[in-house]
């Protein structure tokens, strides 16, 4: 590619990935992004001979203020002055782009491509920033490297000067040098791209270096971008197909304690119900609020130990609970609540202390609640396994205060489900084989779809129990309930999300949006509350992993993603003290490796002294070997050039030269050696036969790489210089 | 003590710097962990361009050409070779820049403020480049050191080391329009051409030079010797003529440029004598061209009387170097047999000639 080919073809790579990186996050809005990567497309096109851009110029002045009004116009209205700044910044470029001319529109289009970039860092914290960031080092020190090349070269506009005068001369043409092919070839194109590597890795590390001082979240959760979908309420009644929804809502890593093989897959917890009416469950007042002890187990972050009245453990310390329970780290994507989950059941949640604490909301239903724009990094300790049968049929004893909501039975209940649960429950001795007896009469005579059906006027759990016989986990979880309550059991609903997908590639469980369920919760006097899961073969599809291509391929990208959030993303103070300290330890560990390695090789230096002797004597060599040859190139920065010539003929010819320029005999500097004798042999006389000998010596030595005679030479210019001392007639 | 390497910001590189600081103050106030990122590659690039550019510096090596014979106040081309020892690596963007000593001994060098721009010198090879430049003032000029800088690679900071390449330049006075004197062998005008072989005595053989008549070649002895012989006559050697510069300057004006304090030229006793040394050249180099033998004296000089090429180097040489006297230095009698040309400094109006000039006939 010519000089200027490579000039517009890497800025223009520059601009793209910048506004890729800007855009990719899905905050300027899709017409507007389309508009730019067509636009930008279309610009390549427009320059000068094709098009006269003086023509269009006030045009697309007139188009930017429109553009700014109503960009800010639109940030007024909506409030996202970040979006509308970014589309009025999109906007921008492109109108750089087609008016471009000089080497200042270029220079402009590098600043609004790195405005560009700095826009995506608010608007895209996606991995594809990450990639589109990785691209950008590379076009941008391409492009700028060529830029300043050209800059530079129009600067110093060469100047040849014309041959034979000292006086004119004429500039080379520009765009013969921005045709050549010489100037940027493959092979800078190639090493940059390596050194831009370099930058990359650098930047990683000044990334990782700089201390986390100061806020450790965003002042302003980032509203307006893509939430994982969940929310905080259960409707029941929809029609239309459950679509699923393959967005990661989180990730979690579950360190030890668990077998994802054998154990029934996880009920990840999060939203708990105690009212119901007319189809739909909330919290209500009534309901007890989320009680815990609270300490601090390190600066900036709380930990909360749930506290289920009536159990056993009540009154344990944190420690002790945390020590037989099952520990879970989980990155929680921004979603519509701010519930966080945990599996079932979760008794301890560490989690970190925003710098500014939002409104304070009451919890309620053992629920935990925290505000987030941003992935939020948090540890669970749970009980993931149920207390056993036997334990809960001998559960007896009153139910703690306020528990009576949980036993409410709402108005709109039909009388026939409150029938067909004692009905089925009749044979059942303890609480417990009341549950049992609902869960499996549920499981086994209904059917599981997730085509919704209209319920009309009927109440839905009744239209499902009676009418449709079929339904979504919702109903399940809802008809279990309020049959369960009906018999006398303190029950709640429960919606969460069940299994999730195991990551292979780097041990973690990723939940996404289509995993969302419910089910129901049981409170047993003694044991608290237990999950009872109505829904027919929910932990069967929850435990299909999906071993397709494309399903492996979706979960290697997520790898990358979750790293991309775990390290960059969610990169705070914590995990910076932390990874010096594993760096520290490490470099301990290395020291002490190499000490040893060290003493091993002494003592078998000592048994094998001649090996040793050699190796030590070879390895001197190499270094005097190396030293050698760096002296010999001399010094590496710049310098002046050594004499070419050094020899003692080389020698003899320079001083002779220096003596007949002294005696006005100059040599032109077009003149060979050669010519110059022959020029002036009349001028010489009788000192151009030795001159001419001279010569002869210095081409055979110089060009000829003969050896010659010194002495002769020295002898030739001591004639010459005699002959020129004589003094002129 | 000269640092080995400077480093100075550019426009852009300013501007990068405060976009760094904007970055970063944005970054700990939000704890946004990408400006983190942004802010680490802005600082790597800046640590990568130090890497380039000391790598385009290396192994560069140049030689500086200046051309035989400069003339005061006349341009002439000086000419670089850039020599990349690099086996792997080209150089890019690199500016050469001629340093001279500055007013005060010691103190900081001074560009001369002409460049020569490299693009690209690839590796293994070597570039020639030229600038054009005028010295103004005769004598010595000593450019003592080169500066080598680049702005490679991204136009952030102007890197630059200076080489220590000393070389001297010595300029002669400006020459300017004389009224040309008569050639040598036309001296006596028709009368030579009138009395053919009667022009004196015979004096004896001597090489051929310009504006010599070819009817005085001594062919015979030409084909013996292998060179154009002419004869020469006695009469001749009266076509001498000596030229004598007044190179006196008052002691006031001596003492100001001595100090520093004024140039030679700044003042009007030394511009007309700069005028009129300027002058003495042109009338040498006019004599010599036409074959007369010109001797040359100052006040604290003399030079023979002397003819040919290599005698005018000579004579420039002399007036390019004479240095300003005071008058207890006496102006030595010019030759007795010569012709002399006195040229006497004088103050004058702007536009005047800047000398009184004398023919002392014999």
């Amino acid at each position: 590619m010519t000089f200027g080919t490579v000039h517009k073809a890497t800025t223009y790579a520059m601009v793209a990935t910048a506004m890729l990186a800007m855009v990719g996050g899905g905050g300027v809005s899709p017409i507007f992004t389309l508009i730019g990567v067509i636009g930008l497309a279309a610009s390549w096109f427009w320059e000068a001979p094709r098009v006269n851009l003086d023509r269009w110029a006030p045009w697309w002045t007139a188009a930017s203020v429109l553009v700014m009004a109503y960009a800010l116009l639109m940030g007024i209205a909506t409030g996202d002055y970040l979006g509308t700044g970014a589309e009025f910044l999109l906007w921008l470029t492109l109108a750089k782009a087609f008016t471009r001319r000089s080497m200042r529109d270029w220079q402009q289009l590098h600043l609004l491509a790195l405005l560009m970039l700095i826009a995506g860092s608010v608007l895209n914290v996606d991995l594809l920033y990450g990639v589109a960031f990785l691209l950008f080092v590379v076009t941008a020190t391409w492009a700028r490297i060529v830029f300043q090349l050209r800059r530079e070269a129009e600067e110093n506009v060469l100047l040849r000067h014309r041959p034979g005068t000292t006086d004119a001369s004429d500039p080379a043409p520009l765009a013969r040098m921005l045709a050549s092919r010489r100037v940027v070839t493959g092979r800078l194109l190639a090493g940059t791209a390596l050194a831009s590597l370099g930058i990359f890795v650098a930047s990683a590390a000044f990334f990782l270096a700089m201390p986390r001082v100061g806020a450790g979240f965003f002042l302003k959760g980032r509203t307006g971008l893509s939430m994982a979908g969940f929310s905080d309420g259960v409707q029941l009644g929809g029609h239309g197909v459950i679509k699923d929804d393959k967005t990661i809502v989180m990730r979690v890593r579950m360190p030890s304690g668990y077998d994802r093989k054998t154990a029934p897959p996880i009920h990840w917890r999060g939203v708990a119900f105690d009212h119901y009416n007319a189809g739909s469950w909330s919290r209500t007042a009534a309901s007890p609020v989320s009680t815990y002890t609270v300490d601090e187990p390190a600066r900036g972050r709380e930990r909360r130990l749930i506290a289920q009245p009536g159990r056993r453990d009540w009154g344990d310390d944190v420690e002790t609970v945390i020590a037989g329970a099952t520990r879970q780290d989980v990155w929680l994507e921004p979603m519509e609540t701010d519930v966080l989950f945990g599996a079932s059941m979760p008794r301890v949640y560490d989690l970190p202390v925003p710098a500014r604490r939002g409104a304070t909301r009451l919890e309620r239903n053992d629920e935990v609640r925290q505000e987030h724009g941003s992935t939020i990094h948090y540890t669970v300790w749970s009980d993931l396994t149920p207390p056993d049968a036997a334990e809960l049929r001998a559960a007896a004893g009153p139910i703690p205060l306020g528990y009576q909501a949980f036993l409410e039975i709402p108005d709109d209940i039909t009388a026939r489900t409150i029938a067909l649960a004692r009905k089925i429950t009749a044979d059942a001795q303890t609480p417990y084989d009341r549950a049992m007896a609902l869960l499996t009469w549920l499981r086994g005579e209904l059917r599981y779809t997730l085509e919704q059906a209209d319920p009309g006027d009927l109440d839905p759990i009744d239209f499902f129990l009676f009418e449709r016989r079929a339904g979504h986990c919702e109903y399940f979880a809802s008809a279990f309930v309020v049959m369960a309550r009906a018999v006398g059991l303190p029950t709640r609903e429960v919606a969460g999300f069940l299994g999730g997908e195991w990551n292979e590639y780097d041990n973690y469980v990723a939940v996404r949006a289509g995993d969302a369920h419910a089910w129901a919760e049981v409170y047993f006097p003694g044991s608290g509350w237990v999950t009872f899961d109505a829904t027919p073969g929910a932990d069967a599809d929850a435990a299909r992993v999906d071993t397709g291509i494309r399903a492996k391929l979706r979960r290697f990208l997520d790898t990358l993603r979750f790293q991309w959030t775990r390290w960059v993303i969610d990169y705070d103070l914590r995990k910076q003290l932390s990874m010096f300290k594993g760096l520290g330890s490490s470099l301990k560990d290395a020291a002490k490796a190499v000490r040893g390695a060290f003493i091993d090789a002494k003592n078998a230096a000592r048994d094998n002294l001649a090996l040793s002797l050699g190796v030590g004597l070879a390895i001197a060599a190499l270094v005097a070997w190396r030293v050698r040859r760096r002296w010999q190139r001399g010094p590496r920065g710049p310098g002046a050039l050594p004499p070419r010539a050094r020899g003692p003929i080389a020698r003899a010819y320079a001083l002779t030269r220096r003596d007949l320029a002294a005696a006005g005999i100059g040599r032109d500097a077009a003149l060979t050696p050669r010519e110059l004798v022959r020029q002036r042999t009349v001028q010489l006389g009788a000192e151009a036969e030795p001159l001419r000998e001279l010569t002869e010596l210095f081409y055979a030595v110089e060009y000829g790489g003969r050896p010659g005679d010194g002495s002769r030479a020295d002898a030739l210019r001591q004639q010459i210089r005699a002959a020129l001392k004589k003094p002129a007639r | 003590m000269r640092p080995p390497r400077r480093l100075s910001f550019t426009r852009d590189g300013k501007v990068v710097v405060a976009l760094a600081i904007a970055i970063g103050l944005a970054a700990v106030n939000t704890g946004n962990n990408l400006l983190y990122l942004l802010l680490g590659w802005i600082l790597s690039a800046i640590i990568a361009s130090g890497i380039f550019s000391e790598s385009t510096l290396r192994g560069l090596r140049l030689q500086r050409r200046a051309p035989g014979v400069v003339y005061a106040g006349q341009p002439f081309l000086m000419e670089f070779t850039l020599d990349n020892g690099k086996r792997r690596r080209a150089s890019y963007a690199v500016e050469l820049e001629d340093l001279i000593d500055g007013d005060r001994p010691g103190g900081p060098r001074r560009s001369i403020d002409k460049r020569c721009f490299f693009l690209k010198v690839p590796a293994a090879s070597a570039q020639t480049a030229t600038y054009r430049h005028t010295f103004v003032r005769r004598g010595r000029h000593e450019l003592v050191a080169v500066r080598v800088a680049t702005r490679f690679p991204f136009g952030l900071f102007r890197k630059s080391r200076d080489v220590e390449l000393t070389t001297e330049v010595l300029v002669y006075p400006a020459l300017v329009p004389v009224t040309t004197p008569a050639a040598r062998a036309e001296t006596r005008g028709d009368a030579i051409t009138a009395r053919r072989g009667r022009r004196g005595e015979f004096f004896g053989l001597r090489e051929h030079r310009r504006g010599d008549d070819r009817r005085d070649v001594h062919w015979r002895s030409s084909a013996r010797s292998g060179r154009l012989l002419v004869r020469e006559y006695e009469d001749e050697l009266a076509r001498d003529v000596t030229i004598a510069v007044d190179n006196a300057l008052p002691a006031a004006v001596r003492e100001a440029v001595a100090d520093g304090r004024a140039a030679p030229d700044a003042l009007a006793p030394g511009a007309a004598l700069e005028r009129a040394i300027s002058h003495a050249a042109s009338r040498a180099v006019a004599y010599l061209g036409r074959g007369w033998s010109v001797a040359l004296c100052a006040r604290g000089l003399v030079v023979p009387a002397g003819a040919g090429r290599a005698h005018e180097a000579r004579l420039l040489r002399a007036l390019a170097l004479l240095e300003t006297t005071g008058t207890d230095v006496p102006l030595p009698t010019p030759a007795p047999r010569a012709e002399s040309v006195l040229v006497l400094p004088r103050e004058g109006a702007a536009g005047a000639p800047g000398y009184v000039h004398v023919v002392v006939p014999r």
